[in-house]
Formats: structure tokens, C-alpha cells, sequence
């Protein structure tokens, strides 16, 4: 069987112009939905709050919904859970975190019962369920609890840690997973959940921390290929390869916010993968223009792409095709996290086959002609 | 065939043979794997948190309280090395001066440590009392003899202040955290079973900590073990000196006890709590200090009972000297108990300690509490135990052992841990996607291979294979180095077979175009696979390079991810360029056929 009859030729070059100007087009209103309306980040990376809950009685996500609403979280997220009925994974932006004025607040009561002496170092935990106090001398721990609630904390316990050296308290306050549990138990009364039966939260620092870490590693494998294809090719063929790589990441992402799929540390793996499909594809159109370059002397470079190109196509697009077998069998038949890498990965396939045709041999032309064409002559 | 064919086939049909054989204990639910197979391999694929839910906790380690450990360390060091600047003592009696020198030496120039609060550089200030002592102070002096230390401002004058070098701290953050990953790392594998992921980053402070298939019950157990910071200290308690003065009115729920008036003593829910508010309230000398331990529990006036001790603040003797902890039984009562062993050190101090101290008590403390304060009956050299007070049930107290012995093998922690996540996922919600997804690897399989075999005919049937051969390669070194198997390190297994076929479209292609060229099947399959090599090899690299970042950053599901990927990239690179080329050769040469049917 064959897809394309073998010696045909296509002149992609003559259409890189448009082709190029629609990528360019998406690119851009890509990097533009970075901004407006911005990615809705998972709470690896905005922080957050998640409790699971088992309703006793019987509920609507939406009722439960406009509970939340009600009881003031902004954009409450519920998920109902498959096969448990009255089963629902809430997610919340709020974290127990408390905000830098709020701990100002706090510290200017304590500083104000105790004096500026005797505290020697006030610390709220990141999850900003915890306060640590370190004091020297002594402390009336119904004062210091009145005082904290005074200035907007909600403690929930107040334990002295005498230690050898100096006198530590901890403050235990009321986090987010524990307040919101119990809001819903007022309000659906006999049909409230128990417990949680799941309880995640990340801190915003540790949610930044993992965001930089991930842009970090995106430019990391940016400089490594980049440096590779350098050295293996030539000079020429580095800028197309990483230009297209970037695009694909680009436009998969942008795709992703349109459609305000969340965006979580799942989401750089498959950017990542996508990258590495990406500069795959690029690399084996390039290594036949390489290949043609020494073998056919008397074309310009514009045809050796066309030549390289069309000998390639039957391959390119078997194994997109194949790939994309595998990926749509994990986008129908799976669900959550492998469902989006699927969504992700076969949104980049696409693109990436396009962008190895019509960008990344084509930028190479351009490279070849605005910086080298002297030496050619 | 000629003898390098065989000798090629002996190592596909070897590398596949042991890639079954590391992969069949973990399919021994399907297919019963005999023991002996069991005992080479002894790694399996791990289900990752995702599948089979777990613990997946994250600590900050409060890296400050180390730093200003050290800090205090190193300020008294320098309040002893004054007393050499200014004279009072000769150079190498500097870690011999006596309470009266010092007192001494601290009216004249005075070492205090310095407290502020968001002042990233720990400092310590020195205060001369006369300016000609104050001459005397130098910056080579405070760089000869304290490495960690820079002058701040002040040279010359009265006050000095001393800051932390800047790589300093870079270098003890670094420590402090490398230092708890080891000990975490150590405390849960001394638990037994769990097959954690310990990963810490210095850079950022954090431990991550993932225990899979962790049962929820034992969760508490888990997160109390990590985080305790297991300072063992063993302290002479001072019963002679009067000890009544320090002990002023005590509030409602603390007793000074009945006899002597010596200790204090509460009893029920909150006695520990009480004790400790109290007792921190008190005047306690410098060189002493007060510490909590069990009571007799009085039914009577509460239940469980808790009291103070009156210690001697140096402590000669620390868990740093320990060399190995068991739990054993009490010769006589049978009741549980730690004995453990000193290193060398350990031992000549403890039994320089012991050896002044008979007829005293000695207390053993852990974290701020008296475990046990025996009386001291004759010296004590390498061993000693450590008994866990009568006032517990034996199972209690068993427990408690156990416990006890795993943080003291591991070692204390350089500095407390602080929560800074914690994720509980749960199994049930991890067994339908895992159906599902392991539904979708199958269809997703079968797609392939069919399109494959369809499309290139005979050469899709070669590419068939080696899908499968890489499948099962793929599987088996996973199982052989016990990776885990997450989520998205399925859909990665499906990627994966994707792209080995690249190396078999790749290659039969360029087959197919030799062949047009009017080559014999047997010339077209070698020029083939030689024209094909570079671009197999230069696209498989490049994705690797994505991989290996992925794998260097990542953590838990992408960790797994990656790990996958890189695998496969290995065995797909090795059976789609070396075993299918074996497999072509016995068509072109064995079989000798006439017309390779490749699509």
C-alpha cells in the first residue's frame, strides 16, 4: 500500500507563505491567551485546596455548587466522582495561606500583648495552618489566643513547646478543608458528608516554586536540542528546528487555555513530549536534506527541500498516523490525566507534522540565504 | 546463514529471555513465577500513588533553626577564643576554661547572639568593655580562627558584629536538607515494606516524601516517625543542689511534689501541657534546665502523669555517638525496652560520665523528654539501654520500642520539619482509570500493529515484532530496576510504541526506495538499514534529550513519565535498528525470498 506514489514532488515552498502566516496567526493568539483570558492553572501550580467528600444523603454537584458559593469561595470547582454517587472532589482557590497584611495584623497584636522583647521570632507556615512562636519570658496563652482571634486568626489549638533553649509556641489554626467540611454540614444538615476522605493543598510558594522549576526544565531541553542539532547538522538547521519545536509547545498550549483545560504539571510532561516528537519529525526531514545535499549538487536549496521533503512524506505521515492510533485509543478509552495527556499529545502530533513540513526546513532556507548564501557562491 | 547471523540471534533471543524472566515476578498474579526467578529478580513494577494511592507528603525543613544552631555553636566559640585575645587564657587551654575564667572573660568582652527577626544573616555581636581590649581585634583574626564568619562593621571599635558568610549558608542549607533526606530515607526503610520515594531540593528546602499503597491507619505512625527530630542527649539530674528556689507558686493542676518539694508533677489529659507552661515560666539557672518526663499515672487525680527533672544543661553524651539500637526485654520484669551501642567515642565519654557521676541519675532524654532516669550504679561503657517507664501497657511499650529504635538507627534530623503538603489519594479512586487505561494501551496496541501490517505487509509484520519484542523489553527492564508505574507512564508505554515504529516505518521506506531502484531484496535491506541509521539514531536522540530534563526535574507521575520514555527510547533504538535487521537478514538470506513484499 502506498500514500504518496513513490517520485512524487511537491512544492511545499511555494506554500509556506500562507501556511506560515496562519501559524504565525495561532502562535500569536496563542501567546496572547497566555495573558487574556490566561491559563487556568491546577493547584500544583496556583495552589489551592481539594477535598474529596461522601455526601450521606442524596445531592447535585450544583447543589452543592451554590452552597459553596453561598458560603463565599470564588470559583468553587465540583467534580463529581464516577461510579460513587454523592461522591464529589471540591476544589477551591483558597488556601489556608494567610495574606502578608493578615500576618502583619498578627504580629503587630502579639508584639502589642507580649512587647517587642520578649518575641523573639513570629513564623506562619506556608499552608497557613500553623503559627510558631519563639518568646522569651513568660506568656498568658489566653491573652495570646484572644489576641490572635482579635486580629482575625482562627485557632483551633495553642501548645507550648518548652525547649532547652528558648520557649516555642504553636498555634494551630483552622484550615480551609476543615471550615469548608463544616459549612456543608450545616448546611445539608442529615445528608453532610462525614469527613474528608481526601485532603490535598499546596501552599502558593510551593505552587511558584514547581511552576519555575517547570519553565525552567522547557528551557533547559530548548538550549540542550538546540545545541545538538548545532553539532550534528550546522548552524543553518538549528533556529528552524527549535523555531518549530517552540511553536508546537506554543500553539498546544494556547489550544489548552482556549479551551480552559487545566493546566498542571501532567500538562509540561506532555509540552515536554510534544517538544521531543517535534524536533524527532524535524530531525529526519532535515537528515534527508542533509543526505540530498551531498548526493544532488546542482539544485538550490529550495528544491533540495522540496526533494527531501516529498521523499520524507510518506513516512511523516505513517508515523503521525500511528501515533495518533495509540494517542485517540488513550483520549476515547481513558480517563482524566491520561485522557488530557492524550488531548495534549495529539493536539502537538498534528502540529507538529505541519510545522516539520512547512516551518522548520523553510526557516532553514531563510537562514541559509540571509547569512550564508555568500559562502555557497 | 553465516556464523554472525547466529551469533546476533543468540543475543536478541538472550535479551528477550531475560527481559521475561525480570519480568515475571511481577506478572506472577496471572502467571506463577517459581521462587528461584523470584529470588534473581527481586524488584517488580511498582503501581506509582496514582494507581494504587498512598501518601504523598511534603516537609520544608526549617533550615533557619539549623543555621542558628550553628550559629550558637560557633558564638560560643568565639566567646572562648576572646578570653585568648584578651589574654585571660592561653591558647590551648581555649576549650578548658572554667565557669569563673569565663565569667571573667565576659565582663571584659561579651559574645551575644543576635536575633532579628527577617534578618537572613545570622550574626553575632561582640561588646569589649575597653577600647584598648577592642584594639585587639582583627579581621585575620576572625579569619583565622572562624571560617564561617565575616566582619560586618566595628572594627576597632567597642561593639563588633560578626555575620555568617553568605556560602556559608548556601553550604548549610544544602547540608541541612541533604542531611534529612538521608534520614528520612533511612527511618522509612527501616520501617519495612513501603517502597518510598524520598526527593529532596536543596534549592528550595523541600522533602517530598511518597509512600505508595500506604495503609491509611499507619499513616500517623509514618508522618510522627519523619518528623520527629530525635535529639538524644544523656544528662546528669541534679538532686543535690537545692532546687525548691526555683520553683515558685505553681497554678492550679501542677503539684510540687509532697516529700521534697524537688520536682513538680501534674496528672490527667493535659498534664504534659500544663508542666510545660509552667515550668517555662520558672527561673532556672544557666547551667541547669528543666525537662518532662513520665509519672506514675495516679487514677486518682487524673490518670497519666507527667514531671519535671532537674538537669544539668551540658550533655556530655548525644545520640551523634550512637552505633546501633535494638529493642530488647528487661532481664527481670520482661517489660520492652532500647538497648543500644556506642562508637568509640561514645563509649570513653560515657564512661568518663558514668564513671563521676555513680550514685547519681542519669537522664536519658529525647526531644525535650526524660525517657528514663536510672541511678548510675557503676560505669558504663559502650552499652546501655534505654528503659521506656513502667507506666504503659506492655504493647504500648512495645510499639514505643520499635519505633524508638527506628529514628535512633536512623539518626536525629539536622532540623525540624514543617508540613508544607500533604496528599492522601485514595486506591479506589485510582482502579478504574487504571482498567481503563490499561483498555486504552491495548486497543492503542492492536491499532498499531494492525495498521502496520496492513500497510507494509511482510516489513509491517517485522515492525509487528519488534513492537511486541519491545513491549515485553520494555515491561521487563521496568520491572528489573523496580520502576513505578504511574498514569501518565502508561500513556508514555503508548507513546512509546508509537514511536518505535518510527524506526521500522523509517527503515522500511528506505527499503521500499532501494528496492525501486531495482535492487535485489537481500542489497536493498543493507542499504537500507545503513541509509537509515542516522536519521533513526538523530530523532531518537533528540527525544531523549527531552526525557532526560523531564527526569532530572520531575517528581512522583512526571518522574515516571520520563523514566518510561527514556526506557523505551533505549529498547526501541536496540530492536528496531538490531533485532529486526536480524529478523531481514533470514528473510533475504535464509529464506532467500525473491520479492520482499514490503507494502
Amino acid at each position: 500500500m502506498e500514500l504518496i506514489k513513490p517520485g512524487s514532488y511537491f512544492d511545499f515552498m511555494k506554500y509556506r507563505g500562507p501556511v506560515i502566516t496562519v501559524l504565525a496567526l495561532m502562535a500569536t493568539l496563542s501567546l496572547v491567551s497566555l495573558f487574556y483570558p490566561g491559563p487556568n492553572y491546577g493547584i500544583d501550580f496556583a495552589g489551592g485546596t481539594e477535598v474529596q467528600l461522601a455526601f450521606r444523603g442524596d445531592t447535585t454537584p450544583n447543589e452543592v455548587r451554590t452552597a459553596l458559593q453561598d458560603a463565599g469561595y470564588s470559583r468553587p470547582d465540583v467534580i463529581s466522582v464516577e461510579g460513587e454517587p454523592n461522591q464529589y472532589i471540591i476544589r477551591v482557590q483558597e488556601v489556608s495561606s494567610l495574606p502578608d497584611d493578615q500576618i502583619d495584623k498578627l504580629r503587630e497584636a502579639v508584639t502589642a500583648l507580649l512587647g517587642e522583647d520578649v518575641v523573639r521570632e513570629m513564623k506562619v507556615s506556608p499552608g497557613g495552618d500553623k503559627i510558631t512562636l519563639r518568646v522569651s519570658g513568660e506568656v498568658h496563652e489566653q491573652q495570646l489566643q484572644e489576641a490572635l482571634e482579635e486580629a482575625g486568626a482562627r485557632v483551633r489549638s495553642l501548645n507550648l513547646l518548652a525547649g532547652s533553649r528558648d520557649t516555642r509556641y504553636e498555634v494551630h489554626l483552622v484550615g480551609v478543608a476543615d471550615e469548608l467540611t463544616a459549612q456543608l454540614r450545616e448546611k445539608f444538615g442529615d445528608r453532610a458528608p462525614d469527613g474528608a476522605l481526601r485532603v490535598e493543598w499546596v501552599g502558593p510558594k510551593a505552587g511558584e516554586q514547581l511552576r519555575d522549576a517547570a519553565i525552567q526544565s522547557l528551557l533547559y531541553a530548548i538550549a540542550f536540542i538546540m545545541l545538538y542539532v548545532a553539532f550534528r547538522f550546522d548552524l543553518r538547521f538549528a533556529p528552524g528546528g527549535v523555531i518549530a519545536m517552540l511553536h508546537d509547545a506554543l500553539i498546544t498550549l494556547g489550544i489548552y487555555v482556549l479551551l480552559q483545560k487545566e493546566v498542571n504539571l501532567t500538562t509540561v510532561a506532555a509540552l515536554l513530549t510534544i517538544m521531543g516528537y517535534s524536533i524527532n519529525d524535524t530531525i529526519v526531514v532535515y537528515d534527508r536534506i542533509r543526505e540530498n545535499m551531498v548526493r544532488v549538487r546542482d539544485k538550490s536549496l529550495r528544491e533540495l527541500i522540496n526533494i527531501s521533503t516529498s521523499q520524507m512524506l510518506s513516512r511523516t505521515i505513517v508515523t503521525s498516523l500511528t501515533t495518533l492510533l495509540s494517542v485517540s485509543a488513550f483520549f476515547f478509552l481513558g480517563t482524566g490525566v491520561i485522557a488530557d495527556i492524550a488531548f495534549a499529545l495529539g493536539v502537538g502530533i498534528v502540529i507538529g507534522t505541519i510545522s516539520s513540513i512547512f516551518v522548520a526546513a523553510p526557516i532553514t532556507e531563510l537562514m541559509d540565504r540571509r547569512f550564508f548564501s555568500r559562502s555557497r557562491s | 546463514m553465516d556464523r554472525g547471523w547466529y551469533f546476533r540471534l543468540a543475543i536478541v533471543v538472550g535479551t528477550s529471555l531475560l527481559g521475561f524472566l525480570a519480568l515475571w515476578p511481577s506478572v506472577d498474579r496471572w502467571l506463577p513465577c517459581p521462587d528461584i526467578v523470584k529470588e534473581t529478580f527481586e524488584n517488580q513494577i511498582n503501581p506509582g500513588l496514582d494507581i494504587k494511592g498512598g501518601l504523598r507528603l511534603m516537609y520544608e525543613v526549617e533550615v533557619d533553626e539549623y543555621i542558628r544552631d550553628r550559629r550558637d555553636r560557633i558564638a560560643e566559640q568565639v566567646q572562648r577564643q576572646c578570653g585568648v585575645l584578651i589574654g585571660i587564657v592561653p591558647e590551648e587551654e581555649v576549650d578548658d576554661i572554667d565557669k569563673a575564667t569565663l565569667a571573667e572573660i565576659q565582663q571584659r568582652c561579651k559574645v551575644e547572639r543576635v536575633d532579628k527577626e527577617g534578618d537572613a544573616v545570622r550574626a553575632i555581636r561582640i561588646t569589649f568593655s575597653n577600647q584598648e581590649d577592642a584594639q585587639k581585634l582583627s579581621k585575620t583574626w576572625v579569619k583565622d580562627y572562624f571560617r564561617d564568619l565575616r566582619v560586618a562593621s566595628g572594627v576597632g571599635d567597642l561593639v563588633v558584629d560578626l555575620h555568617m558568610r553568605e556560602e556559608q549558608l548556601t553550604n548549610m542549607r544544602e547540608t541541612a536538607v541533604r542531611q534529612s533526606e538521608r534520614t528520612i530515607t533511612n527511618r522509612i526503610d527501616n520501617l519495612g515494606v513501603l517502597e518510598p520515594t524520598v526527593i529532596a531540593r536543596p534549592n528550595d528546602g523541600d522533602i517530598i516524601i511518597e509512600i505508595p499503597g500506604a495503609q491509611e491507619s499507619s499513616f500517623e505512625r509514618i508522618k510522627s516517625i519523619i518528623s520527629r527530630t530525635a535529639q538524644l542527649q544523656f544528662q546528669i539530674v541534679d538532686d543535690e543542689s537545692d532546687s525548691r528556689s526555683v520553683f515558685t507558686a505553681p497554678p492550679e493542676g501542677v503539684f510540687l511534689n509532697a516529700d521534697s518539694q524537688t520536682f513538680a508533677e501534674a496528672f490527667g489529659e493535659d498534664a504534659r501541657d500544663q508542666l510545660r507552661s509552667y515550668i517555662a515560666t520558672l527561673p532556672v539557672p544557666d547551667d541547669h534546665e528543666l525537662a518532662i518526663g513520665r509519672q506514675e499515672p495516679d487514677p486518682e487525680r487524673g490518670g497519666e502523669g507527667w514531671r519535671t527533672y532537674y538537669l544539668y544543661r551540658v550533655a556530655d553524651v548525644t545520640g551523634e555517638d550512637l552505633d546501633d539500637a535494638s529493642v530488647g526485654f528487661d532481664p527481670q520484669s520482661g517489660s520492652p525496652e532500647v538497648d543500644f551501642t556506642m562508637n568509640t567515642r561514645g563509649a570513653s565519654r560515657m564512661a568518663d560520665l558514668t564513671g563521676r557521676s555513680i550514685g547519681k541519675r542519669m537522664a536519658i532524654v529525647l526531644d525535650d523528654r526524660v525517657e528514663s532516669a536510672p541511678v548510675i550504679q557503676g560505669q558504663i561503657g559502650a552499652r546501655g539501654r534505654i528503659t521506656l517507664g513502667a507506666y504503659l501497657d506492655r504493647n504500648q511499650l512495645l510499639q514505643e520500642a520499635k519505633d524508638l529504635v527506628v529514628v535512633l538507627q536512623a539518626g536525629a534530623l539536622p532540623a525540624p520539619l514543617r508540613p508544607a503538603n500533604e496528599q492522601l489519594i485514595g486506591p479506589t479512586l485510582g482502579q478504574d482509570s487504571v482498567q481503563k487505561g490499561a483498555l486504552a494501551a491495548v486497543v492503542g496496541i492492536l491499532l498499531v500493529l494492525v495498521f502496520m501490517a496492513v500497510y507494509y505487509q511482510v516489513g509491517g509484520l517485522v515492525a509487528d515484532a519488534m513492537v511486541l519484542l519491545n513491549l515485553q523489553l520494555l515491561l521487563g527492564t521496568m520491572s528489573g530496576i523496580g520502576a513505578t508505574l504511574t498514569l501518565p507512564g502508561i500513556a508514555a508505554i503508548a507513546l512509546t510504541v508509537g514511536m518505535a515504529v518510527d524506526a521500522n516505518v523509517l527503515i522500511t521506506e528506505r527499503i521500499r526506495e532501494e528496492l525501486r531502484l531495482g535492487k535485489s531484496p537481500r542489497s536493498a535491506v543493507e542499504q537500507g538499514y545503513a541509509r537509515a541509521y542516522s536519521s533513526v539514531f538523530d530523532s531518537q536522540l533528540t527525544t531523549a534529550i527531552a526525557g532526560i530534563v523531564l527526569w532530572q526535574f520531575g517528581t512522583g507521575p512526571i518522574k515516571g513519565f520520563a523514566t518510561m520514555l527514556l526506557i523505551g527510547i533505549g529498547t526501541s533504538l536496540f530492536t528496531g535498528t538490531f533485532c529486526s535487521k536480524v529478523l531481514f537478514d533470514w528473510l533475504v538470506r535464509g529464506a532467500r525470498v525473491q520479492r520482499l513484499r514490503v507494502g
